[in-house]
């Protein structure tokens, strides 16, 4: 469960990156018109630092999720 | 601070009248910046030094941006120190990834602080950014991947970093047991955990080098692929950028550690060999950036374009020779420093005894001649502290051969005085000297305003390091002290 999660953010993360760099911000090129230094959804940046965030945050993820124990079985300590 | 949190390892809770000085220094300087910065806030920036480019014959970004590059360089050296003594598992320098770590996130809040006071309206600025902001520009990305990029993978690291130690001392009864609890999140130090964290910090070490180096290279592109402005179109800036950032940040982290090992009684962990080793590090990377600096040197008095040697010129020998001759005189003063330990450790080359007085006096002398000249303007004067403070600062080299920690302090010092000057010169003669339209020559001096802001920022960036160093180990705690 916890990989699923790891792997989630991780892959949700450079998703939004790459969907708000590419289709969300103003287009790539030269502006045309002044229409083109506006970004296609407004925030679309906030999106992007969104996923360089959540990419970063599953590394907490990955070291704090609870593992699922099976019953019966203890956690051995360290010597 | 309650007397159980004395109890508590490496200084933690434990302030001395010297610490209380230090701090009540610090917040001084606090104080110092807002009240500045207030005043900038109700006057405009009409109060700094800065002007509109051509017509008003001045620079946009002064002192706030030059500041802005030095500590973002900071931040850059201080992660990508500590992910690479995690990559490479360089454990004779593990003592130091915890100090780099805190640097990086202290060093990325002053960097952003920066950017905000060169703002005249921050909070628009802010907003805007968010929602306008255009990804592909390199000002985006020095926003998203140095403070998003670095802040965030900091924070992530030394948090994750520190989680073993917080459960260690949340065994422990003290005052501040709720906050480390709250830090280990249930971490029990099991085989399963460790590895685990291992794994974890060894794929944030794989991510956070290249990241660190993108984003400090987009800060160079920032200046480096305006094609319109002499003087910043160059393919040396983001290498150069990089490498002044390791510079800056290995001699900050040198001076830290010094610190560090004197207040905390440390020196057993803080050994001579971790020195040695930034020590050798700083010196390929002073010696790196001369070379660049030569080579920048050979292109832009060789056959460079009219526009370029107008700047070049402005720089060598014009209204900003001083401040460039300064900064590459400092560097090399730092590699001879530097270069001279390893030269007697690999030769053992004998260094000249110079009395300690000698040096003291040298010291004196500079200062006064530096007070002298700066209130006459005399440039006799100016000549004269420049060769006295040489001086003084050659004399420094036996001193400095003693020990790789003395070398390093010394130098760590000289480089980051270099690294201010070198991103002022990137910073502002292209904009007085750079411009392609027929207007006049300009010129920028900050005002008491900016001095005191950057004061500020410094002494807010000292104050965070010693309170987080007074709750929460500097150094991994040892299991059974």
């Amino acid at each position: 469960m916890r990989t699923v999660w790891t792997v989630l953010f991780i892959v949700v993360g450079f998703l939004l990156q790459i969907v708000s760099y590419f289709f969300l911000a103003a287009p790539l090129g030269t502006p045309a018109t002044a229409a083109h230094s506006e970004p296609r959804l407004p925030f679309a940046p906030t999106l992007f630092i969104l996923g360089v965030v959540l990419v970063f945050l599953a590394a907490v993820v990955y070291e704090l999720l609870p593992e699922r124990v099976p019953e019966g079985s203890a956690t051995r300590r360290a010597p | 601070m309650a007397a159980d949190v004395r109890e508590l390892p490496l200084g933690i809770g434990r302030f001395s009248p010297w610490l209380w000085v230090w701090l009540a220094l610090s917040t001084s300087l606090v104080a110092v910046g807002l009240y500045a910065y207030s005043w900038q806030w109700s006057e405009g920036l009409v109060v700094t030094g800065l002007r509109n480019l051509g017509s008003m014959a001045g620079a946009t970004w002064g002192l706030y941006i030059a500041f802005d590059v030095y500590f973002a360089g900071v931040s850059f050296a201080g992660i990508s120190m500590a992910a690479l003594i995690r990559l490479l598992r360089l454990e004779h320098l593990e003592s130091v990834s915890r100090m780099g770590e805190l640097l990086a996130i202290i060093a990325a809040v002053a960097a952003a602080g920066c950017v905000l006071v060169d703002l005249g309206q921050p909070a628009r600025g802010i907003v805007n950014l968010f929602r306008y902001g255009r990804p592909q520009s390199p000002f985006f990305g020095t926003f998203t991947l140095v403070i998003a990029g670095y802040l965030f993978a900091s924070l992530v690291y030394f948090y994750l970093d520190g989680r073993k130690d917080a459960a260690l001392l949340a065994k422990r009864p003290s005052r501040l047991q709720g906050f480390y609890r709250l830090w280990a999140a249930g971490y029990q130090d099991t085989p399963e955990e460790r590895a685990r964290h291992h794994r974890a910090s060894l794929w944030l070490a794989v991510a956070i080098v290249p990241l660190a180096v993108t984003a400090n290279a987009t800060l160079g592109f920032v200046f480096g692929i305006q094609t319109g402005r002499p003087g910043w179109y160059s393919a040396l800036q983001a290498p150069g950028f990089a490498v002044m950032a390791g510079v800056s940040g290995i001699g900050l982290l040198l001076v830290i550690a010094a610190i560090l090992r004197r207040a905390l009684g440390v020196a057993e962990r803080l050994r001579e060999e971790t020195f040695r080793t930034l020590h050798g590090i700083l010196l390929v990377l002073v010696l790196t950036y001369l070379y660049f600096t030569a080579a920048e040197l050979l292109t832009v008095t060789y056959a460079a374009p009219e526009v370029e040697r107008r700047v070049s010129t402005a720089i060598l020998t014009g209204p900003y020779a001083g401040l460039y001759w300064t900064s590459v005189g400092t560097l090399a003063l730092a590699a001879v420093v530097l270069g001279a330990a390893w030269l007697r450790e690999l030769f053992g080359l004998p260094l000249p005894a110079f009395r300690p007085g000698v040096a003291w006096a040298l010291g004196v002398l500079a200062v006064v001649l530096g007070l002298a000249g700066w209130s006459t303007g005399s440039s006799a004067l100016r000549w004269a502290l420049a060769v006295t403070g040489a001086l003084f600062v050659l004399s420094l080299v036996p001193l400095a051969g003693r020990s790789w920690m003395a070398g390093g302090v010394v130098s760590g010092l000289l480089v980051n005085v270099a690294a201010v000057g070198k991103r002022l010169l990137i910073v502002v003669p292209s904009q007085t000297h750079g411009a392609l339209l027929p207007y006049p020559v300009g010129s920028y001096a900050p005002t008491w305003v900016e001095y005191s802001v950057i004061l500020g920022l410094f002494g807010l960036g000292s104050l965070l390091y010693t309170l987080v160093v007074k709750v929460f180990p500097i150094l991994e705690v040892e299991e059974g002290r």
